[in-house]
């Protein structure tokens, strides 16, 4: 039975209490604590030990996006104090620019593959060359992206495969051509269940299709049919 | 220049051959893409790729060529998107003096859903057949490549997972059909037109459109064939990341077949011949048939020549007898080639290549 749950910036964006609360009545047992803005990095840190996180067995940390050069030290500091409590940390490839820094992690640290936007860590090779840098690196395999940047799935398949063993969670979304996260659509449930095999059934599933809170229950059946051994979530 | 050899340059290092029009050809193409990367950079952008195709794609451009060329989107609408054409076509133009072919094919915006939604039917008409299969067998994105690379991993796709015999292995041999099939109707069509063109063109330019129908557009066809006949006997010495599954791995043959598909025709002709090392002979007579007519072509008195002959030329103008040579010559290696049977190619031809 898969572990699944939700991004909470996809929930509330940067109000991760909110977020919280919005889960309490389900049975979901994963939570991605999100500081996809910078900002919200230092008071998720600060409250990280006061939060209630009793009903989800794993906890991941999703941080920003976008670092400032001269903040980069400061960033990783708050993030190896979320790390601490064994919480892996799931990091853009693009976000990185001093990667000695990011090595402190270990393997808490999540490479996530990206859109077609960014200009690396899109496809196996571009990972490659990340995980290059990052050798005790995970990887946090997000559909949404694999999807956008080639529709067959190939890359994904590629991807799955050949980082199978470092493959720690999995982002669920569709991601849409103005790469916005967004509910599942039937074309991505379908997309998605050409890998679904692949993703090993120990790895939890963060969704981030950017929803309210009472889509909730119907994402998860969504999700559960596009990846289909993630039965029993609700 | 690249420090790594291309298959041409190993197949000529081991014949002991020097095929200087077809290395001149290359190093043009390459020093003409660079060019037009440079001056249409920020035209294209994730969602749009300027795609070459014909001789500049193939490696073969030289100075009397022409540019095809392709704005190809897959992406959301944009009315302002037809304000890029005239850049992009000004930058060609300064490539290339030749404006591109008069049928409309090229030189304007082409959309990924009916390359990859249209394969057979009535809506899959001559230009998007033309289209679909030049994406796949001589292009190349000069810019960003991201829309042409989706673009093509999803035609793939569709020839790969709707052959069920292909998916199943059901066949006695590894190769996919689907797609074989839709390479076998393109070459047809192209001979088919050059009759429809003879006629309505009045016989204008019919001996050089003849020349390049027996040899690049026939070279073509060939890569097409050998892209196929690859999957049953391993050719492609390099799969992106895994050995080759065969039957049932879909995702991998995509990706294999997608890395075969960037080598140029000659480089595909240059890889399975040194494959089979008793097909050496075959090979030198081919690349050296190739190199002449690519000789013939970079002349411009020749070519100008060969433009202007009447519908049917003198029989003994010495320019046209020499390009029906080169043809013949070209056509006698291949029949060689594709009729070996040491290399199993004989097995294929008869199995695919007639019904």
């Amino acid at each position: 039975m898969r572990t699944v749950g939700f991004s909470t910036g996809a929930l509330a964006f940067g109000d991760f209490r909110r977020a919280l609360n919005m889960l309490r009545p389900y049975d979901t047992r994963a939570v991605e604590l999100s500081a996809l803005r910078q900002p919200e990095l230092g008071p998720l840190t600060a409250a990280s030990n006061d939060l209630d996180l009793s009903q989800f067995s794993y906890v991941a940390v999703h941080a920003p996006s976008n670092v400032d050069i001269d903040a980069e030290r400061q960033v990783v500091r708050y993030l190896l104090e979320l790390a601490a409590k064994g919480w892996p940390i799931v990091v853009h490839p693009d976000a990185i620019r001093d990667y000695a820094l990011w090595r402190a992690f270990g393997d808490l640290l999540c490479v996530e593959n990206m859109d077609k936007r960014k200009p690396i860590g899109r496809t196996v090779e571009e990972l490659t060359s990340v995980f290059e840098k990052l050798p005790d690196a995970s990887l946090c395999l997000d559909l949404g992206h694999a999807r956008q940047v080639d529709a067959t799935m190939t890359e994904a398949y590629l991807i799955a495969k050949v980082y199978e063993s470092k493959i720690r969670q999995v982002h669920v979304s569709e991601v849409n051509t103005c790469s916005k996260h967004d509910r599942l659509s039937f074309s991505s449930i379908r997309a998605f269940q050409l890998v679904s095999e692949l993703i090993p059934e120990s790895v939890p599933l963060i969704i981030e299709s950017v929803i309210e809170g009472w889509e909730i229950p119907d994402e998860l059946r969504r999700v559960e049919e596009a990846l289909p051994t993630a039965i029993g979530v609700i | 220049m690249s420090p790594t050899r291309t298959p041409i340059q190993a197949l000529e290092a081991k014949l002991n051959a020097r095929w200087k029009n077809i290395t001149g050809a290359r190093e043009l193409s390459a020093q003409i893409r660079s060019t037009l990367r440079q001056d249409i950079a920020g035209l294209d952008s994730d969602d749009s790729s300027v795609v070459i195709s014909g001789s500049l794609a193939r490696d073969e451009f030289t100075s009397g060529s022409d540019i095809d060329w392709t704005l190809l989107i897959d992406g959301q609408a944009d009315p302002n998107i037809i304000d890029i054409l005239p850049h992009i076509q000004e930058a060609v133009s300064r490539a290339a003096a030749k404006p591109p072919g008069r049928e409309g094919t090229f030189g304007t915006m082409a959309f990924s859903h009916d390359l990859i939604h249209q394969i057979g039917g009535e809506d899959d008409t001559n230009r998007n057949t033309t289209r679909r299969i030049l994406l796949l067998l001589e292009s190349s994105a000069v810019g960003r490549p991201d829309a042409y690379e989706r673009v093509i991993k999803s035609v793939l796709r569709r020839y790969i997972n709707e052959d069920d015999g292909f998916r199943r292995g059901s066949g006695k041999y590894h190769v996919p059909r689907f797609l074989q099939n839709d390479f076998a109707r393109y070459w047809r069509t192209m001979a088919v037109d050059f009759a429809y063109k003879r006629r309505s063109r009045f016989g204008r330019g019919a001996a050089i459109r003849n020349f390049k129908l027996r040899m690049s557009r026939k070279l073509i066809y060939v890569s097409g064939l050998l892209t196929c006949f690859s999957c049953e006997l391993q050719i492609n010495a390099n799969p992106r990341l895994f050995p080759c599954p065969a039957p049932g791995g879909s995702p991998e043959c995509v990706a294999c077949l997608r890395d075969f598909l960037r080598l140029t025709p000659l480089e595909i002709l240059a890889t399975t011949l040194l494959a089979f090392p008793h097909l050496d002979a075959t090979a030198l007579s081919l690349f050296t048939s190739y190199d002449q007519f690519l000789g013939m072509l970079a002349d411009q008195g020749t070519r100008d020549h060969l433009e202007n002959l009447l519908p049917d030329p003198d029989p003994s103008d010495t320019t046209w007898c020499e390009a029906r040579r080169i043809t013949h010559e070209f056509r006698n290696s291949l029949l060689e080639l594709f009729f070996d049977e040491k290399s199993r190619l004989y097995d294929l031809t008869k199995m695919y290549g007639v019904f």
